[in-house]
Order: structure tokens, then C-alpha cells, then sequence
């Protein structure tokens, strides 16, 4: 068994590749991908969290964050839908004015 | 870890067996690659347009509401092995979770999400 | 060199591959496919980690659905690429840039934070089990579980809201 600091670091490797993506990318999909990316860079702490202190409550909470990453992706990509109906673009430079 | 060592063996196994199906087709058949013959196959037809086509909005909401319901039965597995030691509190619980999401479960069918024509 | 720190680095390659492949493909679908290669390496640091329940979930739910729910919807939209007119030129090294940054301080973050940690535990034979799980879930965490009904409603209501206008015509 490896020391937990390793997973930690991957996650927090993982999570960052997630930000810069949602930072260099324009197309609002791959934006998407990025945050499930930070998503499961947070789970993968939280596991190793749990595994560190030999408990099970990190793992509760990752429950709790794929319940909420489903529930976010079903909304947010019913949003881009929405978008890309009026702008016929899903690029997220277009999308810069508040109405429809 | 020991345990899932038979899933490991499993998984390598069904590797190699799908890459050997692949390998061996491609060391033994016979290449004669031509242009028509590498255009993808449209019934007979000479094929037109981009590849991919755009589709309905319908599959969307089918995929999001599996989705939805895929979460609760993550929810519900647990609970199911836990039934007997939760006892009544375990039931009323999981009721009213269920009760919420037979709301949602009644609200798609209600706006016709669930019917595909 | 031990079985473990040889798993752990193969499956960190495969990780941060199909990360960095998924941030910089040109095709939408591309990414989406990376994304799942990404997923499934990290089910197997669950496995590894004492948690078997949340591995096959992070399987079936987040390689399967969600990410059939993204190339469903790459499809929908017909929109595998977008234009390649470049915003500001300094946008994409800021973010580059700012990125590494995020990486560096996390690490100096844990690498300072090393003697914090605790001793290594052994865990307990059925670590992470569904009965485990269950137990803890449905007992301390009861209020949270109720309320993520309520949000998975919320979210259903949302996509149907959402996407109805478009499937009237």
C-alpha cells in the first residue's frame, strides 16, 4: 500500500489539468468535460481521505458529488442545447449578450 | 486486493481473446483495398454529406432521465443490504426519497417526456 | 521497485494522458472518449483504495451515463468542432500559465503538509462495501441523502423544462 500522498497528488495534478481546461478551451462542451474532470479529481482526494483516516465518511461524500455532478450535467447540458437553438453556436465567446 | 485478482485475469483474458479475433483476421485475410471500397457502406448507395447526422432532442431527454433514475438506484443498492438492520426507519426514509423523485417519475410522464410518437 | 508504485505510476500515465489528450483534442467526441479513459483509470485507484462500491459506480454511472449523455448531446448538436478564430493571443498561455501555477502550489501544499498526515492505518476486512456504505449513509448522513432526492427532482424538472419547446414541433 502506497502512502496516501501520492493519490493526493495525482488528484491534485488532475484537478488542475480540469481548471486550465475551463480556462484555454471555448468550446462550452469541452468546458463541461473540464469540470467533470475537477469533479473527479475531488473524489479521488476524498477516497483517499477516507482511506487515510480508515473511515468511510469521504466515501459518503462522493456519493453526494455524483448525485450532484449528474443532476448539474442533465441541467447544464439541457442549457446548452438551449443555447445553441438561438445562437446556432456552442461557442462560449459568442455567447456575451443577456438575451436570447 | 487479492480478491479481484480473478476480475484482473478475467479482464486480460477478454483482451487478449478480442485482440487475437482482431490480429488474426488481419494476418490472414486477403487486402485488396480500392477506393470504392473503403467508402462507408450505404446500402448500395453512393454516399453523400457528412457522416454523422444531427439527432432528435428526444433521445437527450431519455438519456438525462436514465441518468437520474441511475443515481437513485446507486442509492438504493446500499440500502438494499442494509434493509433488515435499518429496520422502519430505513423504510420511511428510502419512502420519501422515492416519494420525490415518483413526483419528477410522474411529472415526465405528465408532459409527455416518456413518449416517443 | 514494488508491484504498487508500479500500478500506481502506469495508471498515473494512463490518467493524466487521457486528461491532457481530452483538453487538447480538436474533436469534441474525441474528448468525450479520453474523458471515459480518464474515468475508468480512476475506478481502479478506488479499487486500489478500499473502495470497490464507488469503482463499479464510477463505472456504470459516470463512464456509462454521463458520458454517453455528452456524446449524445456532441451529436445532438452536430457540433464536434468549434471555429478556430483565436480569442486574445494571451488568453491561452495566461490560462496555460495559470494552471501551472494551481498545480505547483497544491503540490508544495502537500509535500509541506507530509508530517500532518496520519501513520497508515490498516482497514478493516470490507472496506467500502455497499453494506458499509449503507450503514453510514442511511444513518448519519440521512438529511443529505433526502435532500439529494429533491435535487435529482429539481434537475428532472429542469432538462424536461429545458428541452420540451424543442420536441412540441
Amino acid at each position: 500500500m502506497l502512502p496516501e500522498y501520492y493519490y493526493l497528488t495525482l488528484s491534485a495534478i488532475l484537478f488542475s489539468m480540469g481548471a486550465m481546461g475551463v480556462l484555454i478551451r471555448r468550446n462550452a462542451i469541452i468546458i463541461f468535460m473540464s469540470v467533470e474532470l475537477m469533479l473527479n479529481a475531488a473524489n479521488l482526494a476524498f477516497v483517499s481521505f477516507a482511506r487515510m483516516h480508515a473511515t468511510i465518511n469521504g466515501q459518503i461524500f462522493v456519493f453526494f458529488v455524483m448525485a450532484v455532478a449528474a443532476a448539474e450535467v442533465a441541467v447544464g447540458l439541457a442549457l446548452i442545447v438551449a443555447i445553441f437553438e438561438t445562437k446556432q453556436s456552442i461557442d462560449i465567446d459568442q455567447m456575451n449578450s443577456m438575451k436570447g | 486486493m487479492s480478491e479481484y485478482l480473478p476480475i484482473v485475469v478475467l479482464l486480460i483474458l477478454s483482451a487478449f481473446v478480442a485482440g487475437a479475433a482482431i490480429a488474426l483476421g488481419h494476418l490472414f485475410g486477403p487486402h485488396h483495398p480500392t477506393e470504392r471500397k473503403s467508402l462507408p457502406y450505404e446500402s448500395g448507395m453512393t454516399p453523400f454529406g457528412p457522416g454523422a447526422r444531427r439527432m432528435p432532442v428526444r433521445f437527450y431527454l431519455i438519456a438525462v432521465l436514465f441518468i437520474l433514475f441511475d443515481i437513485e438506484t446507486v442509492f438504493f443498492l446500499p440500502w438494499a443490504v442494509v434493509f433488515r438492520k435499518l429496520g422502519l426507519f430505513g423504510l420511511i426514509e428510502m419512502l420519501i426519497f422515492v416519494m420525490v423523485l415518483v413526483v419528477g417519475f410522474l411529472y415526465a410522464w405528465e408532459k409527455g417526456a416518456l413518449e416517443w410518437e | 521497485m514494488s508491484i504498487d508504485i508500479i500500478l500506481f505510476l502506469g495508471l498515473a500515465v494512463v490518467a493524466i494522458l487521457s486528461a491532457a489528450g481530452m483538453l487538447f483534442s480538436r474533436n469534441a467526441i474525441y474528448s468525450a472518449l479520453f474523458l471515459i479513459i480518464n474515468f475508468s483509470a480512476i475506478a481502479v485507484y478506488y479499487l486500489i483504495l478500499g473502495a470497490p462500491f464507488i469503482a463499479l459506480t464510477q463505472i456504470t454511472v459516470y463512464a456509462g451515463a454521463i458520458m454517453v449523455l455528452f456524446i449524445f448531446v456532441i451529436m445532438l448538436l452536430g457540433a464536434e468542432q468549434t471555429g478556430r478564430t483565436p480569442a486574445s493571443w494571451w488568453m491561452r498561455p495566461l490560462g496555460m500559465g495559470l494552471g501551472a501555477l494551481l498545480i505547483l502550489e497544491s503540490l508544495y501544499l502537500i509535500f509541506t503538509h507530509l508530517h500532518s498526515f496520519p501513520q497508515p492505518i490498516e482497514i478493516i476486512d470490507g472496506f467500502g462495501n455497499p453494506g458499509q456504505v449503507g450503514e453510514i449513509l442511511f444513518d448519519k448522513y440521512v438529511l443529505p441523502f433526502e435532500i439529494i432526492s429533491l435535487l435529482l427532482l429539481v434537475a428532472m424538472i429542469g432538462a424536461i423544462v429545458l428541452t420540451k419547446k424543442k420536441m412540441k414541433r
